[in-house]
């Protein structure tokens, strides 16, 4: 029976394969996550130099160098990230600048620097300079890098209201994360950890609503249902392996993605900088994780929030019988939250980025909580957790939603 | 074996799609006849369990089919007569897939396969898609997936529908060669096909069962009542508004009129020996016909 059984999972995941469609999507999926968000981005339009023109295709074609000499350039402020390291970037950076070095200044992190210099020394921004802070200011009047820090997490923590225990338990989660930060050069795992993989759960919600909200939905559309009823292994055990089907597929293309991603990654970036401080890339990020583990996160985010929409969506594929509003509604569910979240109050909106892929995978930066049943819960915990048990649930009721329209 | 069901019946709102049908089928061959709207693909429906009835059971072997569930499937054939395919899948792997979903291992399904669409004159298309069938090769995948697991009771819901006369043949000596110890059930217009194929014909009007035998003996209740008359072709356009006409062909510059009728319709009449078309007509045909039923 376990043969068949696989038999029936490997002619149903054949069936699906085998739409043009699914093939256009996938297709259309990898050229914009990994050939465009990727490969081009890093060779082009993020991290290519810039010569002059303002758009990022006004780069020049060449951030496969520009990358390999960033990394080169940094290699004398790698290790921990003390007052002196980051006097030593802003000077190197400023004589550089003054030198008219404009081609070497841009292997340095200057972008990531600036934001650092805005967020914790802003009484010594020149409102009246329009250069980059780091450009004009004093190195010698940048001291104590943490203690800054940590009041800066104290004022931001304030001016989002979470005071009391919410504070303090944010505070506490705080202390895990490991001082001095390690320091690498950070634009690179920037633009994968904030917007490759930070982003491709949005875009994967597109590509998977294509092909399967039509997984259930296109068999009404293919007029089979009552060859489906009439056969031994009927309505019920398809189902199942429906489902299965679009769980496997979801994988497929999670798979896809990633191995493009991570090939990718290899060939600009290399291992470089994978045990530095996320802090590197947002200051008063609280998770106590390097690169590569918040590397894994995202990827275990979109996954798994991938396999919960794919729930979602195949539920609405069983419980409607058009093609079309089956996937007008699945992309509603993971594009409409973004879209309304901002009329909705807080709680609202906050339970919202619980849906699906409504939220990313940069989620881990977070410093907010949910507060549920008197105990507050790290956001990125619940964001991992959630969306996949939305789409288990989904399971048994679109199986029984299917058996009860092919009743009909 | 045995495929019986009792006082079945099918209702839609205020319509009633099938009408108390009651029968008893041992293997064999069936026809089931009948005007569009008569109520043949309902019945079948219910038949194959995927309709659920009004009121009235249908048995397998005295057990109730939809009791039955996955048992009653394994056993069960249907072409229904929308069928429908999955474009893309090639005539082999279309099979496939339906073998799967009826449960029956690919080392098997594989052979069976091969068999099939050889039997029904598809090997040389097998690894072509289905898309690019024309209607009567779609139809002949029908056949063949319904026959895939050699099943006890089949049912097809115009399986001739699409084929040109050759496949017709084809079906025809496929199903005889078939039927032997197990029950089939085909509707059809092609009042031939059945009187060719069917041990027994279920004839249905409006929902009810009006007759019931085998070919003889229904073509017998048309003995008596075919006639067949020359006249001028001024004269046939009368005969036929007032008439039903099974047929008519031209002789020379007289008009041949092969008509139905209770008593004789002219002096000059000369009875006919019936066909089992000629009972079709007299039961649905458009004027005196129209009307009749199993006590006429």
């Amino acid at each position: 029976m376990k043969i068949v059984k696989r038999e029936l999972f490997r002619m149903e995941h054949k069936k699906l394969w085998r739409k043009t469609g699914v093939r256009i999507s996938v297709f259309l999926c990898f050229t914009y996550v990994v050939i465009f968000g990727t490969v081009l981005s890093f060779q082009w339009f993020a991290l290519g130099s810039r010569s002059g023109y303002s758009t990022a295709f006004g780069n020049h074609f060449d951030g496969y160098s520009v990358i390999k000499d960033s990394q080169e350039y940094t290699q004398s402020f790698t290790g921990d990230l003390t007052d002196e390291t980051l006097q030593q970037l802003v000077r190197d950076y400023q004589r550089m600048s003054d030198a008219g070095m404009d081609e070497e200044s841009q292997r340095t992190d200057y972008l990531t620097i600036n934001i650092w210099l805005e967020m914790l020394w802003p009484e010594l921004k020149d409102s009246a300079n329009y250069n980059q802070m780091i450009s004009y200011v004093d190195p010698e009047g940048l001291t104590g890098l943490y203690e800054r820090r940590q009041q800066a997490m104290e004022e931001f923590l304030e001016n989002n209201n979470q005071t009391g225990r919410e504070k303090e338990y944010i505070l506490k989660m705080e202390e895990k994360v490991g001082i001095p930060f390690r320091y690498d050069w950070t634009q690179g795992w920037s633009i994968l950890l904030g917007e490759v993989i930070g982003g491709m759960g949005a875009v994967m919600a597109l590509f998977l609503a294509i092909p399967l909200s039509s997984i259930f939905s296109g068999e009404w559309h293919d007029n089979t249902g009552a060859l489906i009823m009439t056969t031994k292994n009927g309505w019920q055990q398809i189902a199942y392996v429906k489902i299965c089907t679009g769980i496997a597929f979801t994988a497929e293309l999670f798979a896809v993605l990633t191995l493009g991603i991570l090939i990718s990654q290899w060939f600009f970036l290399g291992a470089a900088g994978w045990d530095t401080s996320i802090q590197n890339i947002k200051m008063l990020a609280v998770a106590p994780m390097n690169m590569l583990q918040a590397e894994i996160y995202e990827l275990a985010f979109t996954f798994l929030g991938a396999v919960g929409y794919a729930g979602i969506v195949m539920l609405l594929s069983a419980a409607i019988k058009s093609n079309v509003l089956a996937l007008l509604l699945s992309l509603a569910v993971a594009y409409a939250p973004s879209t309304v979240a901002r009329y909705l109050p807080y709680g609202a909106q906050k339970a919202m980025d619980l849906i699906p892929l409504a939220g990313s995978g940069a989620d881990i930066f977070r410093t907010n909580t949910f507060h549920i049943l008197g105990k507050y819960i790290w956001s990125p915990y619940l964001l991992i957790t959630v969306p996949v048990l939305i789409g288990m649930i989904c399971i048994p009721f679109t199986a029984m939603r299917w058996s009860r329209r092919l009743k009909v | 074996m045995e495929l019986s069901f009792d006082r079945l019946t099918k209702q839609y709102g205020s319509k009633i799609a099938v009408d108390r049908v009651s029968a008893v089928l041992k293997p064999g061959v069936y026809g089931l006849l009948g005007e569009n709207g008569a109520g043949k693909t309902t019945l079948m429906r219910m038949l194959c369990a995927i309709l659920e009835a009004t009121s009235g059971e249908v048995f397998f072997n005295g057990e109730e089919i939809t009791a039955m569930g996955a048992a009653y499937r394994n056993i069960l054939g249907y072409l229904p007569q929308d069928f429908g395919y999955y474009p893309n899948y090639t005539a082999t792997e279309f099979l496939r897939y339906i073998a799967a979903l009826k449960g029956i291992p690919g080392n098997i399904a594989k052979k069976r396969i091969r068999e099939l669409l050889e039997i029904v004159g598809l090997d040389h298309v097998a690894s072509k898609k289905v898309k690019t069938f024309s209607g009567g090769m779609k139809q002949r995948v029908g056949i063949a997936q319904a026959l895939l697991n050699n099943p006890q009771v089949l049912i097809l819901d115009e399986p001739t529908a699409g084929l040109d006369p050759k496949e017709r043949v084809r079906l025809r000596n496929l199903l005889a060669d078939y039927a032997g110890n197990k029950i089939v059930i085909l509707s059809t217009h092609i009042v031939p096909d059945i009187e060719a194929i069917a041990d027994e014909v279920l004839l249905m009007k409006s929902g009810k069962l009006i007759l019931q035998g085998t070919v003889p003996q229904l073509v017998q209740k048309a003995d008596g009542k075919v006639w067949e008359l020359s006249v001028s072709e001024k004269e046939a356009r009368r005969w036929e508004t007032e008439t039903t006409v099974a047929n008519f062909r031209h002789e020379g510059s007289q008009v041949v009129l092969r008509i139905l009728s209770d008593t004789k319709p002219a002096e000059y009449a000369i009875p006919c020996e019936a066909t089992l078309e000629d009972l079709y007509l007299y039961y649905f045909g458009t004027t005196e016909g129209a009307d009749k039923d199993e006590n006429s």
